[in-house]
């Protein structure tokens, strides 16, 4: 030790502290930058009782309305890449002959655009126009804009009731798995299709969806759809649905039925004698 | 001895005024409803609607009842029933119909009477298709027209009060969050609702309808200036006091003001679906063709 620097550190000592403050200091940087990059974590909303917070208008972004699966554009319908997983839809021989002829006669039997009819589930969730959910402890609302179309999902811990008949909408059970809305949907009416592509199914289908938040805006809607009669396995639909953010935003009116009856019915005279 | 008997008689005067008192002292406690988190009463729950009907005095014959439709007792179907024998007691006391004018006779403007008695006549058969019952055409039901025979179910959340009607699967969000009213060029069939609470009262103004829903079988129609205010208001468990006024100053010289009940609907009640638009062989029985070709 040289006694003429007294109590100071030697040179090496001091650069191994200062190496080591810079070190702790650059490694610190070094493992935050990830979540700067990132930028704050965005916790989804919760309702009191501690289920994430649905409630809102949504909408989705995507031609799924015209038909799910990879197709081309053409006179106002817009292209689409596939919203099935693995492509294709699983038809049996005859039902996909039946899809390919309700396909050709779409304009004049598409029930939901042809006849303004309920678009039945899952299509109603991907028809071109937004919802709202209204979310209680016991109860999810969906409210369609499309037909003013409305379901109700019991989230009050009830089986589907014995003896219902089939709905155009179905019946619907849900309950929470996690942070994921587990939703069963059976008695859906089998006049429903798919989509506008003349997909279609039969009385037995049973579909389970699953909305999942991402964050605030953002929820991930996939749907199992299973139908023996129709399909030669279980398949699934996925697609992102997205919170409609403007201020005051509210679901308007589609009165497809009415506009739809003046354009038929309109100008035309009533059958003389006929008893309404 | 002198002391004693005073005593008593102190005692026994206090023991006949004290029960004289104290009911002076005490009001019969008013019934607070339970509260939703946000503090304002909790009206969740299914509901069976009684007695909001524009039943007018001196009414012109309506062409519909020839077919039955009009001043029947409907039966009970679905679930219209009411929880309990006190909500259905509870009914017959309670104001219904219109209230103001207390005669029920309709401030009508004179050429608006005629034009409406006038559109009756063509009803049955119906002229063309804009003659044809609201109701029979899947017409959403406006704010008279849903009946009482389809159950309404309150769903509440901050910032909003949702009315859900069964009957035409019609959704009434009003929101309370402080909002305005869309713009004037919006026109809806069940207008647009915002709501604000007085108290324990919610009220509800609605505007910007459309002309093309019915107040009833004879007043098949109103005009786009129609202006509605709602009062609900919970009195006791089962019922919920339901006051509408009217303005439509195209048809009426004055306001009128509508009274009416949600009573609480049977134990079990569920919304139902009610499917009008893809059952009805109405319009192609009128008409002799359907919108599909197997219809």
């Amino acid at each position: 030790m040289n006694l003429a620097y007294g109590n100071r550190q030697s040179y090496d000592e001091r650069f191994m502290k200062k190496t080591m403050v810079l070190g702790f200091f650059l490694g610190t940087l070094l493992l935050a930058i990830p979540v700067w990059a990132q930028g704050p974590a965005r916790a989804i909303p919760r309702t009191p009782d501690g289920k994430p917070d649905l409630n809102g208008v949504w909408q989705v972004l995507n031609a799924a309305a015209w038909d799910l699966e990879d197709h081309n554009a053409s006179l106002r319908v817009p292209a689409g890449q596939s919203v099935v997983e693995g492509g294709e839809i699983p038809y049996q021989t005859a039902a996909l002959a039946k899809k390919k002829e309700n396909f050709q006669r779409r304009e004049s039997a598409d029930p939901a655009e042809a006849a303004c009819y309920m678009p039945g589930v899952p299509r109603a969730t991907y028809m071109p126009f937004p919802f709202e959910i209204i979310q209680n402890p016991k109860l999810i609302t969906m409210s369609y804009e499309f037909g003013h179309t409305r379901r109700s999902i019991f989230t009050d811990g009830t089986p589907h009731p014995d003896g219902f008949p089939d709905f155009w909408m179905g019946d619907s059970r849900g309950k929470w798995e996690g942070d994921t809305l587990v939703v069963d949907v059976t008695n859906l009416d089998e006049r429903t299709w798919l989509d506008h592509a003349g997909n279609h199914h039969s009385d037995a289908l049973h579909v389970v969806e699953r909305y999942t938040l991402m964050d605030p805006d953002h929820m991930l809607y996939e749907a199992a759809l299973e139908d023996p009669k129709v399909f030669t396995r279980p398949w699934k639909i996925s697609m992102p649905l997205y919170r409609r953010l403007e201020k005051n935003v509210k679901i308007l009116e589609y009165e497809c039925v009415q506009y739809l009856q003046e354009q038929k019915y309109g100008n035309a005279k009533p059958v003389v004698g006929a008893k309404p | 001895m002198k002391r004693t008997l005073l005593l008593i008689a102190v005692a026994t005067i206090l023991a006949a005024t004290l029960p004289a008192l104290q009911a002076q002292d005490q009001t019969p406690a008013k019934w607070s409803p339970p509260r939703t988190p946000d503090g304002h009463p909790d009206m969740q729950g299914m509901w069976a609607r009684r007695g909001a009907a524009m039943a007018e005095a001196n009414a012109p014959k309506s062409p519909l009842s020839e077919f039955g439709a009009t001043g029947q007792p409907y039966p009970t179907v679905f679930n219209t029933g009411v929880s309990t024998p006190q909500a259905a007691a509870a009914l017959t006391n309670r104001p219904s119909g219109i209230i103001e004018p207390a005669n029920r006779v309709l401030p009508w403007r004179p050429e608006a009477d005629a034009a409406r008695r006038e559109f009756l006549s063509h009803m049955i058969p119906p002229a063309s298709l804009k003659y044809v019952e609201a109701s029979a055409r899947c017409v959403p039901p406006g704010l008279l027209g849903g009946d009482d025979r389809h159950p309404y179910q309150i769903v509440q959340r901050p910032g909003s009060f949702v009315l859900m009607y069964e009957y035409n699967h019609v959704t009434r969000v009003i929101h309370t969050d402080g909002r305005l009213h869309v713009g004037p060029n919006i026109r809806l069939y069940m207008g647009d609702s915002i709501g604000r609470w007085e108290g324990d009262t919610l009220v509800v103004d609605t505007t910007n309808f459309n002309d093309k829903t019915s107040f009833s079988q004879t007043i098949p129609y109103h005009s786009e200036a129609l202006h509605t205010v709602e009062r609900f208001t919970m009195v006791d468990p089962n019922i919920i006091d339901y006051q509408l006024t009217i303005e439509d100053p195209k048809l009426f010289t004055a306001p009128i003001r509508i009274a009416g009940t949600f009573a609480a609907a049977a134990k079990g009640s569920e919304l139902m679906e009610f499917a009008c638009a893809e059952g009805s062989q109405t319009l192609p029985n009128i008409f002799g063709f359907g919108l599909f070709p197997e219809q």
